[in-house]
């Protein structure tokens, strides 16, 4: 038996790095310490893709890495509209090559962000980021304001480590000395927790947020009595709290991205808490879901300019979400070809675009078989990130962190298998160049 | 296989050793400059300007801030648009260009190494990621040790061997190049939304940003390091700067430099240099900067000269970024790093037409123009703060061409006729001397030029830059066009760029420096760091320090504890 | 006058996959000179590859043209996978007749686009100057900024038959928009110059504007809480709320000005 500290978790993008766990014939038997029970039972392991296969007359028929690496390089250099999607549950080195492989095929890559906090960075675009990193929180907050977002049940270390409840330079006490405001639709678990809760009504928090600028500025002679659900008391009462705080912070999640004025909503949340920099230092970050979710959009970044979204198939990088986001390009029924790695489409994403996968080629790169396998034409299974194989992620404050290989395995790890895919369809290519 | 090269008959600049404008033959083998070549391939470079590839002392190329600029800014990325070829990467961006871009235009300006001057030690990983995307060029990074509680805390109590320690650490943790200050205390200062001037007490620490660097430098000055701390003053961008400026100077004036080389290294000082106490009556300092340096040996500068135009702005200054937005109102992004340092981004357009941007254009020129020795100015533009790195070859053009600065003048808001000094000078730069402020200077400031950068002497790198320029074009469009792309890049032996068109595109070298500290003060420092590390870092001790997978292509330099 | 025909293929588009073919490069001021085997050999890209316009499309050429001006560009087919007609076009007149893809006029500088049938997103995107007449309706982003610009529409006319999408006019600093019909949410975003009509119902208009003019012939949901109320106002013989805004952008910014029943 040997105990490993350190561990770098790959599920949610708290990306906690203190667990500590016990591993026994290459395999991980017990989690001691630092782990939720969710990033404790993907550290555990489950269910896994046991061969590399290819459809064969509708059923999947095992076959070589070889095999399966060849036949997904030649469906993708044959393509005229290739899609590559997922990225965020898989480590930069691996993201790095998708970039390239993109490039080479001319294809529109796109990640989980297009699903999730798409609308954030797009808000981003418009507005910035007045941000800091989670150490920052922990250290100084004496204000945490959750928007949209139900940390209890989805980021279960959040509080307990950054934020609300967790101790630090200035906040020895923990959530002593602090306040938490929840604003949510419903009363959620992290609501129950909260000095003020604000019930919102469903998709009105554009309007919330513009009152709430409004007054930061002085101007709340002109704010109606009510405004998306909510009592001008009740936001005189949390616009007086947000001046008063020394260090607020504002976390927000899928609940505001997704509804109402979507990303509109993060440009107007990120304008409130501009507006609260006026007063004293506020600051705001999205709860980004997978592990490196952020990581992707960095390596998407600095490699095309821009985070996700982007169609290579001009041969330079064109950026438009709506237009080149996975669902989108599904629906419109624009790709002929589609790549999903370290995602599950199957599950996640609308009827409409999973008909249309149904009719084209599939390629699945993943350790874990998920309803996405079910359509796939070639699966290829990989080493599980943070467990069987290292590489680098950024957590949702993009801070780069290290995952630790624990165990061996036989299993390729993603950036190998699409090293060779790349390698594969430039061979294929320099064929048809002759 | 040996590999041979023979430039022929070029006209060298190679400054450190002495060549100015001499027609020569330039031998290379195995990368190397050598005595002479036996079977070479031959380039002909007759009548051409031949120079050792550039140095830059101060660029934003790779990391956090740099990357939210790209992220922030899709307008900017689908300005630089270019297709993938079978040599280069996709390329896109202007003032924010992306990783594979930014190492092939520089190439073709006959760069051959970059400084990423600002990398924050917990986002350390993220900068060298970057860095090995960023083809051709040899590179390092400064990681920002100044802000940190722990240098605050070791000034405090006066414990100066304890902060080598730390510093020799960080270094270490962070695969840096040496020791870089911003805003000292003032970034700490602006977590809590607020700043501080030279001699303010930093909030919570007392310690004022004075102590700071003093400390700081006379630390560094413990090892045998290749280069001086690398300071980016107190109130950068705010009118009447230009006095805590030479107060920030004279902190270093007694501190004794582990070689011949400067104590201290002011970057951007264009931003450092304003008179006036509004923007009202803003005005250039750039001469009583210039004879600051000119009287002193200490401090070296680069210049941080405007480029007219967009860009975008970025700096671990998060207050001065702050400010910036306020005045343009356009989006704005910050990021604090706990216990160490801070960020802020913000589009900028310079413009010609107005006042205060003609006279900040004015003030970098003046300030090349106004101090006497060269070997004491780099060329910068603090890319992309003043500008983009592209704009380098308008800036050799503008400093060379008395003309042409009048010309442009002419077109200029009018106060540049009354609040700054530009027009009234009449020096103009040779080759030799641009020769010395692109990479002379550079390569010996940062102690490169024992490593084989910025020269073309036995045994230096075989970087060298040939551009399709007579020694005796007066034209300054000529100049400007010559200086962008040139006939022919070639790093390490290897041609990396034919007329102005990236032809090969090899992985450049880190170049990371060791401090070495004794054991025992190590030890130390290490309960003060474990603290920290326990109680309020929000990643743990082991999980750090940035991996040796991140720098594939090292450079290691020792510095030893100097006895 | 010269027309030029342009039908798309039936196979183009008949296949598993639609995909988008996309025609920056034919615009009146681009084929302008050009003769039918000219113009068939101009490249337009389908998929990740280029393609000659005459393996896409049938062309046929009919007219002499003096200048782009007197070019008129008659598209047919199913263009509902036909994205960027009439980008960056200067001068003459393209028809589009039925529905069409993203991008339809976008970059115009001159000249008029009508589209018989609907646009989808982002028509009229940065317009600077010339016509857009959507018969039908339009989609999300009609006559806004590119991602990450501060600035949308700066000239031109842009008239939709039906409805509109979200976001019309974001960051609009000038020229003119008539919606007939509903407009979605968030009409005249960030606006800055120029004016927008909504002739039906609209959502949230005028968010964050700093200048320019909105008027809402129709219901207004979610009136904005951050603008103030100036005074009554007639215009064309119905009475309307003239509102200052938007607050939430400070009072010295808000210049916009919003007339709602």
């Amino acid at each position: 038996m040997v105990e490993i500290t350190d561990v770098v978790c790959s599920l949610c993008g708290c990306v906690c790095d203190d667990i500590v766990v016990e591993v026994e014939d290459n395999n991980v038997t017990k989690v001691k310490k630092g782990a939720c029970s969710v990033g404790k039972s993907k550290l555990m392991g489950h269910g896994r893709i046991e061969s590399p296969a290819i459809r064969e007359n509708g059923s999947l028929k095992d076959c070589s890495y070889d095999d399966a690496i060849k036949k997904a390089a030649e469906i993708l250099a044959a393509a005229r509209r290739p899609l590559l999607y997922g990225w965020s549950s898989t480590v930069c080195e691996a993201d790095k090559v998708g970039v390239e492989l993109a490039e080479e095929i001319g294809a529109v890559i796109d990640n989980t962000a297009s699903v999730c906090h798409g609308p954030s960075v797009l808000a981003i675009q418009d507005v910035g980021l007045p941000s800091c990193t989670l150490g920052e929180v922990k250290n100084r907050a004496d204000l945490v304001i959750y928007w949209g977002a139900n940390p209890a049940a989805a980021h279960a270390n959040h509080m307990k480590r950054y934020s609300y409840i967790s101790k630090g330079y200035w906040t020895a006490e923990g959530k002593k000395n602090k306040k938490l405001i929840v604003v949510d639709v419903r009363r959620t678990a992290t609501a129950k927790m909260a000095d003020v809760f604000l019930q919102i009504e469903q998709g009105k928090d554009y309007l919330v947020f513009s009152a709430l600028r409004a007054m930061l500025y002085g101007y709340e002679d002109v704010v109606p009595e009510v405004v998306g659900g909510v009592s001008k008391k009740d936001l005189l009462e949390t616009v007086r709290m947000m001046k008063e705080a020394k260090f607020g912070i504002i976390f927000f999640g899928m609940g505001v991205t997704h509804t109402g004025a979507r990303h509109n909503n993060i440009v107007n949340a990120i304008q409130t808490t501009r507006a609260a920099h006026t007063h004293t230092k506020f600051n705001i970050m999205p709860m980004r879901g997978h592990y490196n979710v952020a990581g992707i959009n960095q390596v998407c970044t600095w490699e095309t300019g821009y985070p996700f979204a982007v169609d290579l198939s001009r041969g330079y990088a064109w950026y438009n979400p709506g237009e080149h986001s996975a669902t989108d390009l599904l629906i419109r029924r624009e790709c002929d070809v589609a790549l999903f790695i370290a995602s599950d489409p199957g599950a996640h994403f609308p009827g409409e675009s999973i008909r249309h996968l149904a009719k084209i080629p599939v390629i699945q790169i993943d350790p874990f078989p998920n309803p996405t396998t079910e359509f796939a034409d070639v699966v290829i299974p990989a080493a599980i990130s943070g467990i069987e194989a290292e590489g680098n992620v950024y957590r949702m404050d993009n801070i780069p962190i290290r995952l630790r290989k624990l165990v061996d395995t036989e299993y390729m790890a993603d950036e190998e298998i699409l090293e060779r895919i790349l390698g594969e369809v430039r061979a294929i290519k320099e064929k048809e160049g002759e | 296989m040996v590999e041979e090269l023979l430039i022929r008959n070029g006209v060298v600049y190679d400054p450190i050793n002495g060549v100015n404008g001499e027609k020569k033959d330039i031998c290379i083998r195995d990368g190397k400059v050598v005595e002479e070549v036996r079977n070479p391939k031959v380039i002909d470079a007759e009548g051409r300007v031949v120079m050792p590839g550039g140095v830059d002392i101060h660029a934003h190329i790779a990391g956090g801030k740099v990357n939210a600029g790209r992220l922030f800014r899709p307008e900017d990325g689908r300005k630089g648009r270019e297709a993938k070829t079978k040599v280069c990467r996709a390329q896109s961006g202007y003032s924010v260009p992306n990783t594979f871009a930014t190492g092939y235009r520089y190439a073709k300006m006959g760069y051959t190494f970059v400084m990423e001057a600002a990398m924050p030690p917990l986002a350390a990983r993220h900068t060298h990621e970057e860095i090995v995307d960023i083809p051709i060029l040899d590179n390092a990074a400064l990681p920002l040790i100044d802000n940190n509680w722990m240098t605050m805390e070791y000034v405090k109590s006066g414990d100066t061997d304890l902060l080598a320690a730390y510093i020799a650490w960080m270094v270490k943790a962070t695969k840096g190049y040496g020791v870089k200050v911003v805003n000292p205390g003032g970034t700490e200062a602006w977590a809590w939304a607020k700043n501080c001037d030279l001699n303010d007490a930093v909030p919570y620490f007392d310690v004022t940003p004075a102590e700071i660097v003093k400390g700081l430098a006379e630390a560094t000055e413990k090892f045998e390091m290749p280069h001086s701390i690398h300071v980016h003053g107190n109130m950068l961008g705010h009118p009447g700067n230009y006095e805590v400026t030479t107060s920030t100077y004279d902190l270093v004036k007694g501190i004794k430099p582990y070689r011949d080389r400067p104590t201290m290294h002011a970057t951007h000082t264009q931003f450092h240099s304003y008179g006036g106490t509004t923007w009202a009556d803003f005005e250039s300092k750039a001469g009583a900067i210039a004879d600051y340096v000119n009287k002193n040996e200490h401090v070296s500068i680069d210049l941080g000269s405007v480029i007219l135009g967009d860009t975008t702005t970025m700096t671990a200054d998060g207050p001065m970024e702050y400010s910036l937005y306020q005045i343009t109102g356009r989006k704005w992004t910050n990021h604090d790093v706990e216990l160490e340092t801070g960020s802020g981004i913000t589009p900028f357009l310079y413009s010609g037409k107005v006042s205060v941007h003609t006279i900040q254009w004015a003030i970098g020129q003046e300030l090349a123009l106004l101090i006497k020795d060269p070997w004491k100015l780099a060329l910068t533009t603090d890319h992309p703060n003043a500008g983009p790195f592209i704009g380098y070859p308008i800036i050799i053009s503008m400093l060379m061409s008395k003309r042409r600065r009048d010309e442009s003048a002419e077109d200029m808001h009018s106060a540049i006729y009354k609040r700054a000094e530009l027009p009234s000078i009449d020096r103009e730069y040779d080759l030799n001397e641009i020769a010395i402020i692109t990479r002379g200077m550079a390569a010996k400031t940062l102690g490169l030029h024992e490593h084989g950068k910025g020269h073309l002497g036995v045994g230096a790198d075989g970087d060298v830059a040939i551009y399709d320029l007579s020694p005796e074009e007066r034209e300054a469009g000529k100049i400007q066009k010559a200086f962008l792309n040139t006939k022919y890049t070639i790093k390490g032996g290897e041609v990396v760029v034919k007329d102005g068109e990236v032809v090969a595109a090899p992985a450049g070298k880190t170049y990371f420096v060791t401090p070495e500290c004794d054991e025992k003060l190590t030890e130390e420092m290490m309960t003060h760091l474990k603290d920290k590390f326990e109680h309020y870092y929000s990643v743990t001790f082991n999980n750090y320090p940035v991996q040796d997978a991140y720098v594939p292509n090292p450079y290691e330099i020792k510095a030893p504890w100097r006895s | 006058m010269q027309t030029i025909r342009l039908k798309l293929k039936e196979e183009i588009t008949s296949g598993i996959a639609k995909i988008p073919v996309e025609v920056d490069s034919l615009t009146p001021d681009k084929l302008f000179g050009k003769n039918e085997a000219e113009i068939k050999a101009v490249k337009v890209w389908w998929g990740n590859k280029e393609e000659n316009t005459g393996d896409l499309f049938d062309v046929s050429v009919e007219g002499e043209a003096a200048s782009a001006d007197e070019v008129k560009i008659v598209m047919e087919g199913d263009l509902s996978r036909v994205k960027h007609i009439g980008d960056g076009m200067k001068a003459g007149e393209i028809e589009a007749l039925g529905d069409v893809d993203m991008h339809c006029g976008a970059m115009m500088q001159g000249g008029r686009v009508t589209v018989k049938g609907n646009a989808d997103c982002w028509a009229g995107r940065e317009m600077r100057g010339g016509e857009l007449i959507i018969e039908g309706d339009a989609g999300d982003n009609l006559c806004a900024m590119y991602r990450g610009e501060m600035t949308g529409m700066t000239g031109g006319k842009v008239t939709v038959g039906g409805d509109a999408g979200e976001c019309v006019g974001q960051y609009m600093a000038g020229g003119e928009i008539l919606i007939k019909g509903n407009a979605g949410i968030l009409t005249g975003l960030n606006m800055k110059g120029g004016k927008i009509t909504i002739e039906g119902d609209a959502i949230m208009p005028g968010a964050d504007m700093t200048g320019g003019e909105i008027t809402v012939k129709g219901k207004v949901r979610d009136m904005m809480p951050s603008f103030k109320f100036v005074e009554t106002a007639t215009i064309e013989g119905e009475e309307y709320k003239k509102y200052l805004g938007d607050l939430a952008m400070m009072e010295k910014r808000a210049k916009g000005v919003l007339y709602v029943k």
